[in-house]
């Protein structure tokens, strides 16, 4: 029974932090992208500097038709934002946020292919979208980010499998319990192209062709409205809190900090996390978006082979220090 | 506890199944892990013959999704955790998507394609049979009195899988690597011959071009331009 | 070809600079003061010359009608008659001078080029930054005279001049007749100043049309030129 109440509280909390760490991070970027670029952003939802505008425009969501094109298919266009959403929230059991099993939602032994190969199943939802929406923008959507998932799967792969080496485990906990701080400067190009690899499969600018709105009108989501399409905007950001809490767990030490006392880990790893997804929005704003032959190119020639080299850097530093 | 952790993350249950004794070793006396494997394994079937029975070509390629995906569910309930992640990450997240790329390249219709049948279909079902049947002996054959204990440490963690592929297994590893990398030294080997074939007029202005790396990638045959950078890469 | 070539060539010495100089310059717009403004909130601040509505000094006008003739898109409506008055002496002959009956301007139609403005000789036109009286009946944005008079009283003074600044014309002008006058009445004091007429040696004041409240105008002394100029034209055309 105890146990029972366990599982479910912890679900609970998951769930819990699923539904609104992704709002507070849209609510940060709404913010911090106007006033990088001069603007304030919104105001009035909420009455204090707009803090409600993502509830509000929830709200919009639920409201609107639920519109099916007439030449779709219908189920697996209606299938297809659950299919793009869910896995993020599995991934989110998988990341300990504190030292202990209290920490983590569900300590998994093979924790980093758990994460990995979750991760890679929502990107069928864009593809299931892509398709089924019989719209050719949408087709051209999906193609890009088959694509795209395909060049950048890769160099992620590689660069958390050298994580894994330096740790010799593939266990989240356990790759944090072996963490050292000089770990940080080792692994620093591999934390590099973890993060630019996993921003491309989020397709989150500069990485956005997929969905570029100006060239395929949003891509795969073209056709979609209301709550379905408030889904696909929830993964995206559910997406950025799980990259962004992955390379905290893997390249920057998770609860390792270099003040507070043992009870105050988490503290880190939301920390960690929150200025990762600043860097996030940050890079949005910044950068232009790239073409797609730049896309591919910048995975095979210079991620791929980055991530080589630290594969090659890591096992010869872990052969010498043993 | 690493089971529980699995049927969990799968299946998002709220209650863990329950850790059956195993010193009842029979098909008579089910318990709940068993029950639970023969019912995915329905699934998975089930699954596998709507991919090769269903006319819409797509459709296919998602229930070939929920077939993989019951095959790694199975690999969870053996304790073969890490199997089943790779099985998922490899197959569900790379060769599908590979698949539904393909499809998408080639205009997929939604709906049924009339020409999705093949002519040999009782041949097919034939080399089918015949290949489940054989598998299916030499599987029962091999493992019939092979019990998982599953109160004591997972006997498929990617420790012991680990020690088992690179103890007692790593030459049939390092062969079928070799293996792949034929395959890939092929592919590329073939793919350069017919390109070499196919654009030989343009053989000049390619090497006026792709002497210096830094010159992006021309813009009137970006996809050309980078099939050509990617073989070089791998060469 | 494993070389690290960054994603946009750039042309400085360092891979990579450019795309650094990117991130310094959206983290360095973040720290400063937006450049929004919260208008319905917060009143926006004009420029005294804003173009946001056109004000009727009726008392000015004098029904040429040539604003309504330069007017591009014909949004001036101008309705007047005649009316005889009688002679300033006795014996002389009765003058006819128009008299203004509707002044109207069509703001839905008007492009706020400013035409009118420039083109009017006796100044009865000038623009208000005023800008909020947008309606829900096209009808209602034709403003008659009385709305026209209102917009007037929100004028804004015009700038004052530099402080070395030449003196604006009809000041100098007004100024020089007014010495010349002086000299004349000092030298010849003994001649009657019958023939010689007023006006010009007290400029503003006593021609100015008594008006219920005139905000700025008299005050300033560069706005002081419009009725000089008015009192002096009116004289030569009466």
């Amino acid at each position: 029974m105890n146990d029972a109440l366990d599982v479910a509280l912890r679900l609970l909390l998951v769930f819990v932090v699923f539904l609104t760490f992704p709002l507070i991070i849209g609510q940060t970027e709404h913010k911090v992208m106007a006033h990088m670029q001069g603007r304030l952003g919104p105001m009035y939802a909420g009455g204090f500097h707009g803090w409600a505008q993502l509830i509000a425009d929830g709200v919009k969501f639920a409201q609107k038709e639920d519109v099916v094109p007439a030449g779709a298919d219908r189920r697996i266009f209606q299938l297809a934002p659950a299919v793009a959403l869910l896995p993020y929230l599995l991934v989110l059991l998988a990341i300990p946020i504190g030292p202990g099993e209290g920490a983590v939602g569900e300590v998994i032994d093979a924790g980093i292919f758990f994460v990995l190969a979750v991760m890679g199943v929502g990107v069928l939802g864009s593809l299931m979208a892509g398709w089924a929406s019989a719209n050719k923008f949408s087709l051209l959507g999906g193609l890009r980010t088959a694509a795209q998932l395909l060049a950048y799967e890769l160099p992620m792969l590689l660069t958390a499998a050298s994580v894994a080496m330096a740790a010799g485990t593939v266990s989240l906990p356990g790759i944090l319990d072996a963490f050292e701080w000089w770990w940080l400067p080792w692994q620093i190009v591999g934390a590099i192209v973890f993060f630019v690899a996993g921003l491309a499969e989020l397709q989150r600018p500069p990485f956005d062709m997929p969905v570029a709105d100006s060239e395929i009108i949003f891509g795969a989501y073209t056709e979609y409205t209301g709550l379905r399409f408030a889904l696909f905007l929830l993964a995206e950001y559910a997406g950025i809190v799980v990259l962004c809490g992955l390379t905290t767990v893997l390249f920057l030490g998770g609860w390792h900090g270099p003040w507070g006392a043992d009870g105050l880990g988490w503290v880190w790893t939301l920390l960690k996390t929150a200025v990762l997804a600043f860097v996030v929005i940050w890079l949005r704003v910044t950068y232009p978006r790239l073409r797609e032959d730049q896309l591919q190119k910048l995975s095979w020639t210079l991620l791929v082979p980055l991530s080589l080299t630290q594969i090659a850097l890591t096992g010869i530093v872990k052969v010498v220090i043993q | 506890m690493s089971l529980a952790a699995a049927a969990v993350a799968a299946a998002t249950t709220t209650t863990p199944p329950a850790l059956a004794a195993v010193e009842t070793r029979g098909f008579l006396s089910p318990t709940g892990v068993e029950i639970a494997f023969l019912l995915v394994g329905l699934v998975t079937f089930g699954a596998a013959i709507v991919t090769v029975t269903t006319r819409q070509l797509v459709h296919a390629a998602l229930w070939l999704v929920v077939a993989l995906g019951g095959l790694a569910v199975e690999y969870l309930l053996l304790t073969a955790e890490f199997i089943a992640w790779v099985q998922v990450l490899i197959y569900v997240g790379s060769v599908v998507v590979l698949l539904l790329f393909g499809l998408m390249l080639t205009k997929a219709p939604i709906g049924r394609s009339p020409d999705a049948d093949s002519g040999n279909r009782w041949a097919a079902l034939t080399v089918a049979v015949a290949a489940a049947a054989a598998l299916v002996w030499v599987v029962v054959d091999a493992f019939r009195t092979t019990w998982i204990d599953l109160d004591g440490p997972a006997a498929g963690s990617t420790k012991a899988t680990g020690e088992s592929l690179f103890q007692n297994w790593v030459l049939p590893f390092e062969a079928l690597s070799v293996l792949l990398l034929t395959a890939l030294v092929g592919a590329i080997v073939l793919s350069r011959k017919t390109k070499t074939e196919s654009s030989s007029p343009s053989v000049n202005s390619r090497g006026a071009t792709g002497s210096s790396s830094s010159v992006p990638d021309s813009r009137n045959h970006p996809i050309g331009r980078k099939g050509q950078a990617e073989q070089e890469g791998a060469r | 070809m494993a070389e690290p070539v960054p994603p946009t060539p750039t042309r400085s010495r360092i891979p990579g600079s450019g795309l650094a100089k990117g991130l310094a310059v959206t983290l360095r717009t973040m720290t400063r003061k937006t450049v929004t403004e919260q208008y319905p909130d917060a009143q926006p601040e004009l420029p005294p010359r804003t173009r946001g509505v056109i004000g009727l000094f009726e008392e000015n006008c004098t029904v040429c009608m040539l604003c309504a003739r330069e007017c591009p898109d014909w949004c001036i409506y101008i309705d007047s008659h005649k009316e005889t008055v009688p002679p300033v002496a006795p014996g002389g002959r009765e003058r006819s001078r128009n008299v203004l009956d509707r002044f109207a301007i069509d703001f839905a139609l008007c492009m706020y080029c400013g035409i009118c403005i420039e083109v009017c000789p006796f100044d009865a036109l000038f623009w208000s930054p005023e800008f909020e009286y947008a309606e829900t009946d096209i009808h209602e944005l034709t403003h008659e005279r009385d709305k026209l008079r209102e917009w007037m009283w929100t004028v804004p003074a015009p700038p004052a001049l530099d402080p070395s600044a030449e003196e604006p014309k009809e000041l100098a002008a007004a100024r020089k007749t007014a010495e010349k006058l002086a000299t004349a009445e000092t030298e010849q004091a003994a001649q009657p100043e019958k023939s010689e007429p007023t006006k010009p040696t007290d400029p503003p004041k006593p021609t100015k049309p008594t008006e219920p409240t005139e905000p700025t105008k008299p005050t300033d002394p560069a706005d002081s030129t419009k009725p000089t100029k008015r009192a002096t034209t009116q004289e030569g055309d009466s």
